[in-house]
């Protein structure tokens, strides 16, 4: 907690220097032309890039390629490469994208064979596409302050940013020839903030905090302020028949922040545009409830050690595997944290989870026609936080989410007749998720269970009908089900199918994951080389799931999934330096869900095309350039039970992706390339989760978030790059 | 005279040797007393190849002196025989017939003439199978060196491994830019048997894979692993929590769908829904819990505002959905004994 955080990020002048300075000594040499082929090649390009539009324009074309606030920008690559050949020493350093914020750099050094140690540098920026129309101050930090507007719109502007940075360091070394040691370190600082909030209401029924019909909604955004590091270290054993890795890996994240403190200055806004007087019930008692901390991620690490590998007991009969003991834990000070309320004594949750991974597989050709595989896999996640109360409600506790599970596959490859292969497999899966505490029963369900089973069947044909032609057929079925259904409501006790069915009315909620699934799915694929000079692929796809818990009437809850999936590529190679290619896909997926009150057929149907061309016109000018076009269009059905009389289908959401790109390169000289790349990308996202038609969904303090609906970008880049050996 | 020229003379002779006696064509050092023997341009013993697939024949094929194959000082590094195969039959080519039989082991399909671009090829397949070489010889002869690399311990036996797959079907050894080693390019092999996730990454909400920031093996072994979907640590959770460390927990107020499997509510190859959230809510919440019963699914501007801001359809549908409230969905860490219960991971 609260760990001093030292912050490196490089700057883009210490970046340019650096680079100047590995590079400085190199030069081009002249020479046997044969050395073109075999010597490595080092290149820096260098050049500078435009965009059109604004921020807003931008916002889904710059989430995360540092051109969202960025009219111009440098663009700088280095790929430097030496090899010293007497002794095969390898000097490598290698950037991207040096003079945009999501740059990467890395320095290696390697004698081939011997060692190899790595440094590198790594910036992502990730820009939220949407933008607030607010009024809070502070935002950012652990104690933003909620000041309302006005009026909708009449705040100030805010996009929010997360930015990771990236130092990682690497070993290896062969300590002998059959020794390899292995270790790597990275530490990753994440700033920024992100789309986070609070709500609350109190109804006529369910008034636990406010006195009478009240609540408020607001967007705090998440400070964020983390550092999260890995370190891995190995040894690797390797003989003739067989290799073994055992070593330790740990991972630690450290949040500087506990809590967030917000501070409601003033009144809010009711939905129908009613003040919301906090100085009084129950608005006062609301705005209590706001300015209550709300906790953020704690501190928490694991370490692991494992020993894994593989062994030939024959040329034809391979075996490998795996144990792992994980053991991780979370003890961040409550107080810390800046979170009071817990149990008398208890400092902490002192969490502890241990997980135990075994795993064990066997290959094997008996005959020359027939391979077989068994593979088994048990992981045991035990979580051993100790239960204490924790709730404003007499004997409830905490939970803790232990987890075992059981996988099994049994796999036969069988070559046939006239190009037959035949695979057969077997798959066998048990979830078990202990019996659920007793004193904590999540909310909204009915039904739990202990322990899912699932077999499933596989069957793929493949045959090569000619030699230019092979096809798949596959078929996978499968079946969930599981033990005794608990009572929920009750303190989870086991209750048979029949009483199951009864409770919640007739219409039990129990988790999908816990839900008996039916499982179908059948895959055709086909490749065809029509001509020496086109080729063409073909996929077709269909899958449905079906859910089911005991009920008198429809079960709530997940009820259906079904996809399809169709695609055509094909490849023609026009001439010795012209290539042509393309695709078509179209995607569908299906998902019924059930609510008291509605059946909600969702709906995605996804529909992408490309076409690209590369080619060489003349021997000095490479061109290029592609269209691809990507339509995703969601649905959203309400069937209305007889209960409301509320038909509201909500409208379709549509997503529009349109994207050319070209790219042109002209040997200046045998060593030098000028390079143009031309980008025009327009998006359309038509939805309606932050306003529908004109009215914005606004929050209590009249904070309101929006997008451009349609964003079009073009990018004009120019580059010059040297090529040396 | 440079060394290419004094090859290409060394090879005009072989093949006129060769003509009057196919042995002489196996036999470089003793084609002519008279002449220095044919050397290694950049491979031990590669002589026997590159004395014909010289620059002017085959340029591409020596490129391979530019990798980490191509570095003699390394004694490991391979013959090109190691790799091909003898291929007597191919040198020989003692029926003399007009096109040579091909070497003993072919991975034909990795060279293309015309120079990619990042971009351009970035979602078309572009490997050739034409190769009567069984996947498994072809992997053997790769194998034979890589099995001592740690990363593929799960390779037997894993998905990629029984179905067939080639290191050369994503690997290209003759070219110093092994592009599916490239976080920028290597999505084009991978697209070229997981086509759905070709139009899932280019929706709003994805990964920075489009941009070139993170590649499929930034989460996947595709080499094999001990985890399922060849994860790249032993499960889906740890393998997301090496970048959200922040859901790992363990919490006062735990959501089990999280520490079990992030996909449960996530597509992490992307999603138009904010978040990477296969269903929006409250249609994903819905799966499994179904509170809040008295309303529907509603926008506002679909009906009159509701005049309290009440358990409405509007709340859990617009903005953040369901979220909008119990804001700690992945866990929440707070003691507090006071109303509203924390257990609902509202704060």
């Amino acid at each position: 907690m609260n760990i001093a955080k030292q912050h490196h990020g490089l700057s883009r002048t210490l970046i340019g220097l650096a680079v100047l300075a590995a590079l400085g000594p190199a030069q081009a040499e002249e020479g046997d032309d044969l050395a073109q082929y075999i010597k490595p090649e080092s290149s820096v390009s260098i050049g500078l890039g435009g965009t059109s539009g604004d921020s807003q324009e931008r916002a889904l074309f710059g989430q995360y390629n540092g051109m969202r606030h960025q009219n111009g920008v440098l663009l700088l690559d280095v790929d430097y490469t030496d090899r010293e050949e007497t002794t095969g020493t390898w000097m490598i350093l290698k950037g991207h994208n040096l003079g945009l914020s999501d740059r990467d750099l890395v320095f290696s050094q390697e004698k081939q064979g011997d060692w190899r140690y790595f440094a590198e540098y790594s910036q992502l920026s990730r820009y939220y596409p949407r933008t607030f129309n607010t009024g809070m101050l502070g935002v950012g930090t652990t104690t933003p302050t909620i000041v309302a507007l006005p009026s909708q719109g009449s705040g100030a502007e805010l996009d929010l940013k997360t930015q990771r940075e990236r130092i990682g360091f690497g070993i290896e070394k062969w300590l002998a020839p059959s020794l390899q040691l292995e270790a790597n370190f990275k530490t990753e600082d994440k700033t920024g903030s992100r789309l986070f909030g609070r709500g609350l209401n109190c109804s006529a029924t369910a008034n636990i905090v406010c006195s009478a019909n009240s609540g408020a909604l607001l967007l705090l955004p998440e400070p964020i302020n983390s550092t999260t590091r890995q370190i891995e270290a190995k040894l690797n054993f390797s003989g003739e028949k067989f290799l073994l890795s055992g070593g330790y890996y740990g991972s630690f994240y450290n949040n500087a922040y506990g809590s967030l403190n917000p501070t409601v200055s003033g009144n809010l806004w009711q939905p129908n545009g009613a003040v919301l007087d906090t100085s009084v019930n129950p608005g006062a008692q609301v705005l209590g409830y706001m300015q209550q901390p709300m906790a953020l991620p704690p501190d928490n690490q694991a370490h692991q050690l494992a020993l894994s590998g593989n062994y030939s007991f024959t040329p034809k009969t391979r075996a490998t595997f795996k144990y792992a003991y994980t053991h991780a834990k979370q003890n961040d000070n409550f107080a810390g944290m800046g979170l009071t309320g817990g149990p008398p004594g208890d400092d902490d949750l002192g969490g502890k989870v241990d997980t135990t991974l075994a795993q064990f597989g066997v290959t094997t050709r008996p005959a020359d026609k027939l391979s077989l595989l068994t593979n088994v896999r048990y992981e045991n996640r035990e979580d051993k936080t100790p239960i204490n109360f924790f709730s404003p409600t007499t004997g409830r506790t905490n939970t803790t989410s232990s987890l075992k599970k059981l996988n099994g596959k049994v796999e036969a490859g069988l070559q046939m007749p006239d190009n037959y292969r035949a695979t057969l497999g077997v798959d066998y899966e048990i979830v078990n998720h202990g019996i659920p505490v007793s004193t904590y029963t999540p909310g909204g369900l009915t039904l739990l269970r202990e322990e899912t089973q699932e077999i499933g069947y596989r069957l793929e044909l493949r045959r090569a009908v000619s030699e230019t032609l092979t096809g798949a057929v596959s078929y996978i079925t499968s079946r969930r089900d599981g033990s005794s259904w608990l009572n929920a409501i009750a303190g989870t006790p086991a209750v048979t199918d029949d009483v199951a069915a009864a409770l919640a009315s007739g219409r039990p909620v129990t988790p999908s994951m816990l839900m008996n699934r039916e499982r179908d799915k059948v895959k055709l694929m086909a490749d065809w080389s029509a001509t020496d000079r086109l080729s063409l692929q073909f996929i077709l796809e269909e899958g449905r799931d079906r859910y089911d818990v005991p009920d008198t009437g429809i079960a709530k809850g997940l009820q259906q999934t079904g996809n399809s999936f169709y695609s055509i590529d094909a490849v023609l190679n026009i001439s010795e330096d012209w290539r042509l290619t393309g695709y078509w896909s179209q995607g569908n997926q299906a998902t019924n869900v059930n609510h008291s009150l509605y059946l909600a057929q969702l709906e995605t149907i996804n529909t992408s095309i490309g076409i690209g061309l590369a080619g060489k016109p003349v021997s000095r000018f490479e061109v290029g350039g592609d269209i691809s076009y990507m339509k995703d269009k969601n649905r959203y059905v309400q069937g209305v039970s007889a209960a409301t009389t509320q038909p509201y289908d909500l409208p379709d959401v549509l997503y529009r992706l349109t994207s050319y790109k070209l790219f042109g390169k002209y040997a200046l000289e045998k060593n030098a390339d000028l390079r143009v790349d031309l980008i025009h990308q327009r998006a359309k996202l038509d939805e309606w989760t932050w306003g529908y038609a004109g009215v914005p969904f606004f929050v209590s303090d009249y904070t309101t978030v929006s997008m451009e609906p349609e964003q079009h970008v073009t990018f004009v880049g120019l580059s010059y790059i040297y090529k040396w050996q | 005279m440079n060394i290419a020229g004094q090859i290409l003379i060394v090879c005009t002779c072989i093949s006129l040797g060769g003509a009057a006696s196919p042995l002489l064509a196996v036999e470089l050092p003793k084609l002519d007393g008279d002449k220095p023997p044919a050397k290694d341009i950049v491979l031990r013993e590669d002589a026997k190849c590159t004395s014909c697939h010289e620059e002017t024949d085959a340029p591409q094929i020596l490129s391979i002196g530019k990798t980490k194959h191509g570095t003699r000082a390394d004694s490991r590094t391979p013959r090109c025989v190691d790799c091909h195969g003898e291929s007597q039959a191919h040198v020989e080519n003692a029926e003399k017939t007009q096109v040579r039989p091909k070497p003993d082991r072919s991975f034909s399909g990795q060279l293309i003439s015309v120079p990619s671009d990042n971009r351009v090829e970035h979602y078309f397949g572009i490997l050739g199978k034409k190769t009567d070489t069984p996947v498994s010889e072809r992997n053997d002869a790769c194998l034979a060196c890589h099995r001592k690399d740690s990363n593929k311990i799960f390779w037997v036996g894993s998905t990629h491994q029984t179905r067939d797959v080639a290191c050369t079907s994503c690997h290209q050894i003759h070219t110093a830019e092994d592009k599916v080693r490239d976080r920028r390019t290597q999505t084009e092999f991978c697209f070229n048997c997981h086509k759905d996730v070709r139009s899932q990454i280019n929706r709003p909400s994805h990964h920075p894979v489009p941009e070139g920031k993170m590649a499929c093996s930034d989460c996947h072994n595709v080499h094999g692993s001990a985890g399922p979907k060849l994860v790249k640590r032993d499960s889906v959770v740890e393998t997301c929590y090496t970048c959200h460390m922040e859901k790992r927990g363990p919490f006062v107020h735990n959501h089990p769908p999280v520490n079990e499997d992030c996909s449960h509510c996530h597509n992490p190859h992307g999603t138009t829904a904010e978040s990477m959230l296969k269903v929006r809510p409250p249609f994903l919440c819905h799966q499994c819990h179904t509170p809040h019963g008295g309303n529907t699914a509603q926008l506002a501007n679909q009906s009159a505002p509701p005049t309290t801001v009440g358990r409405t359809g509007i709340n859990y549908t617009q903005g953040r959905g369901c979220v909008n409230c119990h804001t700690q969905v992945h866990g929440s860490n707070n003691p507090a004994n006071t109303h509203p219960n924390p257990q609902f991971n509202l704060r």
